[in-house]
């Protein structure tokens, strides 16, 4: 049993802490950006050796047969020739891009930083929600908070055998190095002004590399320079990037796009950058692709999946279709094309009115949205005053993809701060505590 | 010395100029805000001149209260103190989560000296950041040219205020020998007629004030 009051002594401490090195997310409200500090909770969720064994076994096992997967569906299409997933799941989806047909990125290696969000039910059975492979965010808040942990209460960390986590910075340049063309890496970002700017600045700290915005870098010829000050300029051989891949390259993409590299497809497409995570990535965690991972995993690896999903409908299928138009009320319905906690709305929770009117929808474009079963998941106790109220919360693990496959100890646990709500998105007033690992 | 970005360099500059500005401005404000606290006494109106700012405060109340605080007035401290922020926080990979967070904690208390009775008290807090701020930078950024950049830029509003505030030869001529000492150890684009000039100017017999902030504020391609 895991001593916490040492720890939960030191609450108003690390929140300080937290404030002073300004651990804050961006959001939008009525189209202003305000900077807010992400709201932590001292008391981690932790999960025991063993089960995190377990866990580590599944997510490498999915991840590996995602990238599997994305490699395949962009070059010889063997599983939708073997009927495995519809063609129509694939080339409809918004993730799915047409220009990354034919291309092998550096070292075959697509999702380098996969994001699998999982919930724990209350029958003991972890269940994966959603898969994360384009720019999942969020490693950097439980990376910090365990330095601060640790700093304001280092007896608990004596006492108590845990993984320590603060090395995902140097995981992620382990990947960027392995998968670098020749050059230095380089973290790019949107800007000050996005939602996860503070993480981004703070891995490419701790990465020791340099953060950029498109502006510093440019093609000449077939590769990426890094331009300086005075006209300097060093080839760069990987970029982690935390933009979206519709901004990445205006001459490819959305020629709008401001915060893009001119060209940078092109180098990439000759195998002269690494693009961390690959483009095009958004076809395998799309909400109707994750439907068919587990048959993925029986089709690429030939193993029973070891991670479950949650009970999926597709009412893109006739069979599933009537399963859900049946049993609307109490299943979760979610629109494949939104993300972050948006569009995702519980039958039991609607009107006649908007019933009516999501049944319409989902019979005018089935593929647009799947159904699931309602998890029970588990709550877990937070710090409400001076008491503790118990809220629902995932995990998002981070998969790092490179010379092996590795999975962080750790994770970004996040909970819903409202006690009628689902739904953990810091987007949406969601908060994050720190993912213990025990190590005994 | 690695490759920085033009962005970079010209925040870290920048940084080194705001966090000057408000360290000297607010040791300024601080030290007249003793006399302004008087019913009759203290004007606002030779602190402004002093400074060469324009007087846009009707009263010595609303100077206090804007000159301090108001995030509308350009010239406010808080103004320049959100200026090095804006510049910080896009430099924490530069210059290191410690350094920054300094920056970060005056905001904090600048906030708190709003809202307090004693803003004197916080004040005192904002300038011990900034002093651990700079004492940050030489203790912990490892990159010369990033360590020489900010305090180029400090030293160049140094000399800018000091000539603005007519402090004499002495004062002004110490900060220009530093930046003289440092400059070359940057790879700052600057003026080198401008640099010579500039150690001319406080030879001078008499001190030519304006020039001396014509000349600093045109020394370095920022």
């Amino acid at each position: 049993m895991v001593n916490l009051d040492k720890l939960l002594g030191s609450t108003d401490a690390i929140n300080g802490l937290l404030a002073r090195y300004g651990v804050k997310f961006g959001i939008y409200k009525n189209g202003e950006f305000k900077e807010q500090l992400f709201p932590y909770d001292p008391i981690p969720r932790i999960i025991e050796k063993e089960e995190f064994a377990y866990l580590e076994r599944g997510l490498k096992q999915r991840v590996t047969a995602l990238n599997l997967f994305l490699k395949d569906v962009y070059n010889k299409k063997q599983i939708i020739a073997d009927g495995v997933v519809p063609a129509d799941f694939v080339y409809a989806a918004s993730g799915y891009l047409a220009p990354c047909e034919g291309i092998v990125p550096p070292k075959e290696v697509y999702s380098h930083v996969s994001g699998i969000d999982l919930v724990l039910g209350k029958d003991g059975v972890w269940y994966i929600l959603e898969d994360n492979l384009r720019v999942p965010s969020g490693a950097s808040y439980p990376t910090i908070a365990r330095d601060l942990e640790r700093r304001c209460s280092p007896r608990t960390f004596h006492e108590t055998p845990i993984e320590d986590n603060r090395n995902y910075p140097q995981l992620l340049k382990h990947v960027c190095d392995y998968v670098n063309t020749g050059g230095i890496s380089v973290v790019l970002t949107p800007g000050r002004y996005n939602a996860a700017y503070f993480e981004h600045s703070y891995l490419a700290e701790r990465m020791g590399v340099p953060l950029v915005s498109s502006s510093d870098l440019e093609v000449e010829g077939d590769y990426l320079y890094f331009t300086g000050y005075a006209g300097r300029k060093e080839r760069v051989g990987a970029v982690y990037r935390r933009i979206s891949d519709e901004y990445m390259d205006p001459l490819t993409f959305n020629p709008e796009s401001l915060i893009g590299i001119p060209h940078i497809f092109d180098v990439y497409r000759k195998g002269n950058i690494a693009l961390l995570n690959t483009p095009g990535n958004g076809i395998a965690d799309d909400k109707g692709i994750y439907y068919f991972v587990p048959k993925m995993i029986k089709y690429y690896l030939d193993e029973e999946p070891i991670l479950c999903n949650a009970p999926t409908y597709l009412p893109f299928y006739e069979e599933d279709r009537k399963y859900v138009l049946d049993r609307f009320d109490t299943l979760v319905i979610k629109d494949v094309a939104e993300a972050g906690g948006y569009g995702v709305v519980f039958g039991s929770k609607l009107s006649a009115e908007q019933k009516e009117q999501l049944v319409g929808m989902i019979l005018a474009e089935p593929r647009r949205f799947i159904a699931q079963e309602v998890i029970d998941f588990c709550d877990i106790p937070i710090l409400e005053g001076d008491g503790q109220v118990e809220r629902k919360a995932d995990l998002r693990a981070f998969v790092l993809s490179g010379e092996e496959t590795v999975v962080w100890k750790s994770g970004l646990t996040r909970f819903s701060r409202n006690p009628d709500s689902f739904i953990v998105n810091s987007s949406q007033g969601g908060g994050f505590k720190d993912t213990w690992v025990l190590s005994q | 010395m690695g490759i920085k970005s033009v962005m970079n360099t010209d925040r870290l500059y920048w940084l080194g100029r705001y966090s000057e500005r408000v360290y000297t401005t607010l040791n300024l404000f601080s030290r007249s805000f003793d006399a302004l606290i008087e019913q009759y006494g203290g004007d606002h109106r030779k602190f402004c001149a002093s400074l060469e700012i324009p007087d846009v405060y009707p009263d010595k109340d609303a100077f206090i209260d804007n000159y301090a605080f108001s995030l509308d007035d350009p010239n406010s401290i808080v103004s320049n103190l959100y200026r090095a922020y804006d510049n910080a926080i896009e430099l924490r990979e530069e210059i290191g989560s410690e350094t920054l967070s300094f920056i970060q904690m005056a905001i904090y208390e600048m906030n708190n000296a709003k809202k307090s009775d004693a803003p004197l008290l916080h004040f005192q807090k904002i300038t011990d950041a900034i002093l651990a701020f700079w004492g940050c930078v030489d203790d912990q950024i490892d990159d010369e040219n990033t360590r020489n950049i900010i305090k180029i830029g400090k030293r160049i509003e140094r000399i800018d205020l000091y000539a603005r505030l007519r402090k004499d030869r002495t004062a002004i001529k110490r900060d220009v020998n530093r930046l003289a000492g440092r400059i070359s150890r940057t790879d700052l684009i600057y003026s080198q007629e401008g640099l010579q000039k500039l150690k001319d100017l406080t030879d001078a017999p008499e001190l030519d004030y304006p020039e001396i902030i014509h000349v600093v504020e045109s020394l370095v391609e920022c």
